[in-house]
C-alpha cells in the first residue's frame, strides 16, 4: 500500500499541509470558501507538532494492526482490506472516541461542528496524491508504496 | 432489525445435519456473536479459506454491538444500525449464524455444544465467548402488603427494574419509559454502564438518580477531582447523586417499583430503576465441562482453556492486565475484539500471543469527553510511594488532566475536555516507554509525538514513515 | 529613538478579501512583519520590518499579499539621491560602518549587456546541437607547451605529459561560499549538485564539514588568510586547492564571523573553538610577494603531491593584469578573478559600491596580457562576479575564460531574493543562516534539482548558441574575440575589450 514518509528534518512548520487538508474535506473544496463561507466547516486531518525549530507534520499511520479499528465500538472505523487505508464511516460513526483513546499517534480528531464524527486522514483515496503531500513546499511529506 | 434465521446458514456451507439426531457439524464453532466471536471468526477465515465456521448467539438477533445500545436507549439510533459488521460479513466471510441458540452445556469430552435448543453442535476447535451477565444485587423488593421478595426473584415478576447488557434490555427500557411516560428514573451503579445509562435518558430529559456505593462516580478508573467535574456538571443538568449510598430496600405498588430506600434511610420516589453495579463473566453453563474457570474463563496466552482444543475470548475471560501483572475481569470492547482476534489466529494455526491489557474507557457524558486509561484513579501516598503524578485542571475550561507515572512508566491517565491526543498515553503505557525525560511536560495540554524520546518516536514507526 | 527618519523599504499589501488568516506569513517571516491579532481573528503586518524577500508572497496559500516598493517619498535631487540620504541618517543614528550582503546594485556599466554574439551565415554553417555532436566539456589547469603524439602497435597515444587538472562537464563551477556565510543545506545543495552534474563547487574559506567529505572529488578547497579547517587531510581530499587572496565584494578586506555564529558545528569545521571569532586577516601575513605566493603555491602542491591544481583567486582591481602574470609564474595552474559585482554574506557597503573593477575589463586585460607574454596556456582562468545567464557566459568564454564561478545565480536558483540582508543571518529562504528554524527551509534534495535544473538550462543554451554561430566545442570559442562585437562602447572600453563595434567586419 501507500504510506505517507514524514522527513522532520525539512519540515518547516508553515502548516500549508494543514490549510490543504482543510480545503480538500471541505463543502466547497475551494480555498476561500472553505475557510470564509461553508458550514459546518472542516478540520485539518493532518496535524503540525513543532516545539522550536523541531517540527513534522503527522497523519493517520494506516498501521497495519490499527488499534482504532479493534476499539472502535460502531463498526465505523475499518481497515479497506484492498487498500490499507483505514477509514472511519462517518455515517456509521457515533463520536464516542474510543478511537481516539488509542490512537497512539494522537491524529483523530473530534469533530464536533455538525454530527459528531472522528475526523482522520482519509489518504486523500480519491486523489492521485494526498493533498498534504503535494502541497508540501519543502517536501518534509512524501508518499511512497511500501 | 433483521434477525437471522436459524436456517439462514450461508450458502455453500458443507455442515450435515445427522439424520434425527439434530446434530450439527462444523470445524470452527464459536459461543457468542459479538466482539470477540466475530472478530475471532474473521481472522480465522483470514487463514483458513474453507472449513466450516459456525457462530452461535442465544439472542434473536444477528450481531449488534452492545456498547450502541446506550444511543439506542437515548433514541439516537435505531435498532437497525447497531450492528457492528455489515450484514454481508456472515456471507462474505463464509460464516454460518445460528440465532436463538442458547447453548446450555459443554460435552467436552465429546467435543459437542448443547443448546436448549435441542441442538448439538460437534465441533473440532471451540470459542467460548459468550460474555457476561448482569450481577443482580441482593435487595429486598417489598410491596404494599410487606410481602419481601429477592431482587432476583422480583426480576422476572416486578415492572420497572431492568438490568442494561442487551439490545432486548434497552428495547424494554425504551418500551416501558413511553408507555408509561416515565419522568424520574434512577440508576443503582455509577460505573461505566450506569453512566452511559445516564446520558441515554438525560438525553431523553428524564430526571436522573444515581446512587453510588463508592464515594466517586466512575470510581475504578476516576479520582475525585474527576468525579467531582463530573458531579458537578450532572447535578447541573437537574440530577440526584447519591455517593456512597446503596439501596436497601425497594418498594412495589401493582407491582411495578415505586420507590427506594438507601442505605441512609433516605426514600426516593422512583418509577424505573436500572441495575448497573457491573457484569460477571458468564461461566454457569461451563460446569460440567472440564474447564477450568475462576471468576472468569483461565487461559493461556494463546487464549486456550485448560482444554486443548477449547479456547476463550472476550468478557467472559479473566484476562491478563500488564500493569498490576495480575488477572482480572475487564469487561471491555477492545479487549474483547483483541483477544477474540489472538483465539481466531491460534485456532486456525498461527501461534499468536495475547500481550495483555488494561482498562479502559472513553464516555462523553453532558458534551465532556473522558478517557480514563490503565491506574488511573491512584494517587501518590504511603502505598504508593514510587509514583508521580502529574495533574493540570483549568477550572474555567473544565478541562483535567492527570498523568500517572510509576517507576519511569506512564502507568494511568485521566483526561477531561481536552482528549484528542489521549491515544499517544495509551502507547505510552502499550509500550511500556520510559517517559522520565519528558517529565511534567506530560501533562500539558499541547504535549504530542514532538516531546517523546526521539528512539521511541522511530521505534513507534518503524516502517511507518517518520524519519526522526 | 523615538524620531524616524528611515521610512520603511517596503509595503506589505494584504488583500483582506483573499487573507484566510491562515498565519503561514506569520510563521515563516524571520523579521516578525506579520503578526496574529487573536482577538480581531487578523493578520496584521508591519511594512517597516519588511526586508523585501518576499518570502510570504511565494507561500502565502491565496496570493493575498504582495510586496511594493515604497515609492520615492524625498524631492528628485541627482546629487543628493535617497540612498545617500538615507545612508546618512542610519549612519548619524548607529555610528557604524554600513553592512550590506550580495553583489553592488549599483548601476555601472554592465559590460556583458554592451556585447553581443555572433552567428553563423551562408560561408560557415551553422550547426543543431541536437543532432550534432556539440562539446563543452572543459578542463582546468596547466596545459602542456605543445602536445606530442606518438603512434604505436594499439595506435596512437598522448606523448606529452598533462599536469594535474580539473575535468568539468560544463564550464560552469560553484563559486566559494563558505560553510558559515551560508548554511549546510545550502552547502550540501552545491555539493551534490556539482556532484551529479560533473563539476566543482568552492568550501570557501569556512573548511569541508564532515557531511560533505564524501563529495571531495567534486570540492575546491580554499585556502585562505584565516586559515581555517585546513591542515594536510583537508588539502589531499579535494579536487583542487584555491589560495584566497582577495573577493571581488571587498577587495583589500577581511573576513569576521562572529563568534555567536561560531556554532559546535561550524567549530569543528573550521578547526577553532567554539563561541571565538573567526577572523579572516585581510592579507595572507605570510604573504607580501609574488615570491611569497609562489612558496604557498609550492607548499601546497608538496602537500598534496603535485596530484592536484592549486589556484589562486583574487578580486579584479586597476592593477589585475600584472598581478594575473606574476600568479601564473608563481606557480598556479588557474587564476580566479572575482569582479566587482562579486556577491558576499557580508561587506561594508562602501568597499561594495566602489572598489574594484568590472570582471569583464578585467578577464580581457588578464587575458591579453598572459597572451602577450606567451604564459597563456599555464593557467586556467576561472572569472566570477556577477554571471547571470548563459549568454554571460559564452561571451566571457570568447573574451578569453576557460570557465566561470557563479555564486549569486546559485543562490537565486536556491530560492534567494536579493534582499542583501545576508549579513543579518535571518535570511527567510534558509541560504544565508545559521538559525536551524530557517535552515531546514532548504531542502538539499530540492536545491540540488533546482541547482541541476539551473546547469542544464545553461549548459543548453550555450551548446546553442555555439551550434549558432557553427562552432561545434567551447574550445574552439575560447579566446576566440572576433565572435564578439561592442555596442554603445567607447574606443577605449571597445580596446580594453579587444573586440570590434557592432557593424564592423572581421
Ligand atoms: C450498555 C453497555 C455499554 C457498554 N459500553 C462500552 C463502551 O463504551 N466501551 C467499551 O469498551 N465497552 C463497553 N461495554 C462493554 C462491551 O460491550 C463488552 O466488553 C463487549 O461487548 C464484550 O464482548 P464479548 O464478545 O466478550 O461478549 P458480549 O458482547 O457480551 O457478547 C456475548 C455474545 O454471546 C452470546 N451468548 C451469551 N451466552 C450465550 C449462550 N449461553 N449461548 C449462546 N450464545 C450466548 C450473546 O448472545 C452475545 O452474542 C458496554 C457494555 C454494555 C452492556
Ligand atoms: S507543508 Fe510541509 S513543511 Fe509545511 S508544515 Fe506541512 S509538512 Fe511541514
Ligand atoms: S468515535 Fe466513531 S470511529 Fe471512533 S470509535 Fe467511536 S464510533 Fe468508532
Amino acid at each position: 500500500m501507500k504510506k505517507i514518509f514524514i522527513d522532520e528534518q525539512y519540515c518547516i512548520g508553515c502548516r500549508l499541509c494543514e490549510i490543504y487538508c482543510q480545503v480538500k474535506h471541505s463543502k466547497s473544496k475551494k480555498i476561500l470558501k472553505a475557510f470564509r463561507e461553508d458550514q459546518p466547516g472542516t478540520l485539518a486531518r493532518v496535524l503540525v507538532e513543532e516545539i522550536g525549530s523541531n517540527s513534522f507534520a503527522i497523519q493517520c499511520r494506516h498501521c497495519e494492526d490499527a488499534p482504532c479499528t479493534g476499539a472502535c465500538i460502531s463498526g465505523a472505523m475499518a481497515k479497506n482490506e484492498n487498500t490499507g487505508v483505514v477509514i472511519c464511516d462517518e455515517e456509521k460513526c457515533v463520536g464516542c472516541w474510543s478511537c481516539i483513546m488509542v490512537c497512539p499517534y494522537g491524529v483523530i480528531k473530534r469533530d464536533i461542528k455538525s454530527k459528531k464524527v472522528a475526523s482522520k486522514c482519509d489518504l486523500c483515496f480519491d486523489e492521485e496524491e494526498p493533498v498534504c503531500v503535494k502541497n508540501c513546499p519543502n517536501e518534509a511529506l512524501k508518499i511512497k508504496e511500501i | 432489525m433483521k434477525a437471522f434465521s436459524a436456517s439462514g446458514s450461508a450458502k455453500g456451507m458443507n455442515i450435515k445435519m445427522v439424520k434425527n439426531k439434530n446434530i450439527l457439524n462444523t470445524d470452527y464453532l464459536i459461543i457468542g456473536n459479538s466482539a470477540a466471536g466475530l472478530s475471532a471468526a474473521e481472522n480465522i477465515r483470514k487463514n483458513d479459506k474453507n472449513s466450516p465456521i459456525t457462530v452461535l448467539t442465544k439472542e434473536k438477533y444477528s450481531n449488534y454491538s452492545k456498547p450502541l445500545t446506550t444511543y439506542y436507549l437515548a433514541g439516537r439510533l435505531e435498532p437497525g444500525n447497531l450492528y457492528f459488521k455489515k450484514s454481508n460479513f456472515y456471507e462474505e466471510n463464509n460464516i454460518d449464524l445460528k440465532t436463538n441458540q442458547n447453548v446450555v452445556s459443554i460435552k467436552s469430552s465429546d467435543n459437542l455444544a448443547i443448546t436448549e435448543q435441542g441442538n448439538q453442535y460437534l465441533y473440532n476447535k471451540l470459542l467460548i465467548a459468550s460474555g457476561g451477565r448482569p450481577i443482580i444485587p441482593e435487595i429486598r423488593v417489598i410491596d404494599k402488603t410487606g410481602k419481601t421478595l429477592s431482587l432476583d426473584e422480583a426480576m422476572s415478576s416486578v415492572k420497572g427494574i431492568f438490568t442494561l447488557t442487551t439490545l432486548d434490555d434497552a428495547i424494554m427500557i425504551r418500551k416501558y419509559i413511553n408507555e408509561y411516560s416515565i419522568k424520574t428514573a434512577s440508576i443503582l451503579g455509577g460505573g461505566l454502564i450506569g453512566l452511559k445509562a445516564a446520558e441515554a435518558l438525560l438525553g431523553l430529559h428524564l430526571n436522573i438518580n444515581i446512587v453510588e456505593l463508592s464515594d466517586k462516580l466512575l470510581s475504578a478508573s476516576f479520582d475525585e477531582t474527576a468525579s467531582g467535574i463530573l458531579i458537578e456538571a450532572i447535578k447541573k443538568s437537574g440530577s440526584s447523586i447519591y455517593c456512597g449510598q446503596t439501596i436497601e430496600e425497594i418498594y412495589t405498588e401493582n407491582n411495578s417499583i415505586n420507590s427506594f430506600k438507601l442505605s441512609n434511610g433516605r426514600k426516593i420516589p422512583s418509577d424505573l430503576l436500572i441495575l448497573a453495579v457491573g457484569v460477571l463473566p458468564d461461566t454457569g453453563y461451563l460446569k460440567n465441562s472440564g474447564i477450568k474457570t475462576d471468576a472468569g474463563i483461565i487461559t493461556d496466552s494463546r487464549m486456550k482453556t485448560s482444554i486443548d482444543n477449547i479456547y476463550a475470548a472476550g468478557d467472559i475471560v479473566k484476562s491478563h492486565d500488564v500493569l498490576s501483572g495480575s488477572d482480572k475481569n475487564m469487561a471491555i470492547w477492545p479487549i474483547a475484539v483483541k483477544q477474540g482476534e489472538v483465539a481466531g489466529s491460534n485456532m486456525s494455526g498461527i501461534d499468536t500471543a495475547y500481550p495483555g491489557g488494561f482498562l479502559m474507557n472513553s464516555v462523553e457524558i453532558l458534551g465532556m469527553p473522558m478517557i480514563s486509561l490503565g491506574q488511573s484513579s491512584i494517587e501518590y501516598d504511603d502505598k504508593n510511594k514510587d509514583l508521580k503524578v502529574y495533574k493540570s485542571h483549568d477550572t474555567d475550561r473544565k478541562i483535567y488532566r492527570k498523568i500517572v507515572v510509576r517507576q519511569n512508566r506512564a502507568v494511568g491517565a485521566i483526561l477531561i475536555g481536552a482528549i484528542e491526543r489521549a491515544g499517544i498515553y495509551w502507547g505510552l503505557i502499550n509500550n511500556n516507554v520510559d517517559v522520565s525525560e519528558i517529565g511534567e511536560n506530560i501533562v500539558k495540554e499541547d504535549f504530542g509525538l514532538i516531546q517523546l524520546p526521539a528512539d521511541y518516536r522511530k521505534h513507534l514507526v518503524v516502517g511507518e514513515g517518520i524519519e526522526v | 529613538m523615538p524620531l524616524k527618519l528611515n521610512q520603511s523599504e517596503f509595503v506589505v499589501e494584504r488583500d483582506l478579501n483573499k487573507c484566510i488568516s491562515c498565519e503561514v506569513c506569520v510563521r515563516q517571516c524571520s523579521n516578525d512583519a506579520h503578526e496574529y491579532d487573536a482577538d480581531d481573528k487578523t493578520v496584521l503586518s508591519e511594512a517597516s520590518k519588511c526586508v523585501g524577500c518576499h518570502r510570504c508572497e511565494s507561500l502565502c496559500p491565496t496570493e493575498a499579499i504582495t510586496i511594493r516598493k515604497k515609492a520615492a517619498e524625498f524631492k528628485d535631487n541627482s546629487n543628493w539621491q535617497q540612498a545617500h540620504i538615507k545612508n546618512i541618517y542610519k549612519q548619524a543614528e548607529t555610528g557604524g560602518v554600513l553592512l550590506t550582503g550580495m553583489g553592488s546594485d549599483k548601476p555601472h556599466t554592465v559590460y556583458w549587456d554592451h556585447i553581443l554574439f555572433n552567428a553563423a551565415q551562408v560561408t560557415n554553417p551553422s550547426i543543431d546541437p541536437l543532432r550534432e555532436p556539440m562539446e563543452i566539456k572543459t578542463f582546468i589547469g596547466a596545459k602542456p607547451e605543445k602536445l606530442e603524439i606518438e603512434k604505436n602497435d594499439s595506435g596512437f597515444k598522448l606523448k606529452s605529459k598533462l599536469g594535474p587538472h580539473l575535468e568539468l562537464s560544463t564550464p560552469i563551477l560553484f563559486s566559494a561560499m563558505s560553510y558559515g556565510s551560508i548554511s549546510l543545506n545550502a552547502c550540501k545543495s552545491l555539493a551534490s549538485a556539482a556532484y551529479s552534474f560533473g563539476t566543482f563547487y568552492n568550501t570557501g574559506e569556512g573548511g569541508m564539514h564532515k557531511d560533505l567529505q564524501h563529495f571531495a572529488k567534486n570540492t575546491i578547497v580554499q585556502v585562505a588568510s584565516g586559515r581555517f579547517g585546513v591542515n594536510r587531510q583537508y588539502l589531499r581530499s579535494a579536487a583542487a586547492v584555491e589560495i584566497k587572496i582577495g573577493q571581488g565584494a571587498k577587495p583589500g578586506i577581511g573576513g569576521h564571523l562572529p563568534g555567536e555564529k561560531v556554532t559546535a558545528d561550524i567549530s569543528s569545521t573550521r578547526m577553532i573553538p567554539e563561541g571565538s571569532d573567526a577572523i579572516s586577516p585581510a592579507p595572507h601575513h605570510d604573504i607580501y610577494s609574488i615570491e611569497d605566493l609562489a612558496q604557498l603555491i609550492y607548499a601546497i602542491k608538496e602537500a598534496t603531491d603535485y596530484l592536484k591544481p592549486v589556484g589562486v583567486k583574487v578580486s579584479a582591481v586597476h592593477n589585475i593584469a600584472p598581478i594575473a602574470s606574476g600568479i601564473v609564474r608563481a606557480g598556479a595552474d588557474f587564476v580566479a578573478i572575482d569582479g566587482f559585482r562579486g556577491g558576499t554574506g557580508a561587506a561594508p557597503q562602501a568597499i561594495r559600491d566602489n572598489v574594484g573593477i568590472p570582471i569583464e575589463l578585467a578577464l580581457a586585460a588578464v587575458d591579453t596580457r598572459l597572451r602577450e607574454e606567451g604564459i597563456r596556456h599555464k593557467a586556467a582562468i576561472i572569472i566570477a562576479g556577477s554571471i547571470r545567464s548563459s549568454s554571460d557566459i559564452i561571451k566571457a568564454i570568447a573574451l578569453g575564460a576557460d570557465a566561470v564561478y557563479i555564486g549569486t545565480a546559485a543562490l537565486i536558483a536556491l530560492g534567494c531574493h536579493l534582499c542583501q540582508k545576508c549579513y543579518t543571518g535571518k535570511c527567510n529562504w534558509g541560504i544565508a543562516t545559521q538559525d536551524p528554524y530557517l535552515t531546514k527551509r532548504l531542502n538539499p534534495s530540492i536545491g540540488t534539482k533546482r541547482l541541476s535544473g539551473l546547469l542544464r538550462a545553461w549548459s543548453h543554451e550555450i551548446k546553442e548558441m555555439l551550434g549558432g554561430a557553427g562552432i561545434n566545442a567551447i574550445e574552439s570559442l575560447r579566446g576566440n574575440r572576433e565572435h564578439l562585437r561592442g555596442i554603445n562602447l567607447s574606443e577605449i572600453e571597445l580596446s580594453i575589450l579587444g573586440i570590434k563595434h557592432a557593424g564592423q567586419a572581421w
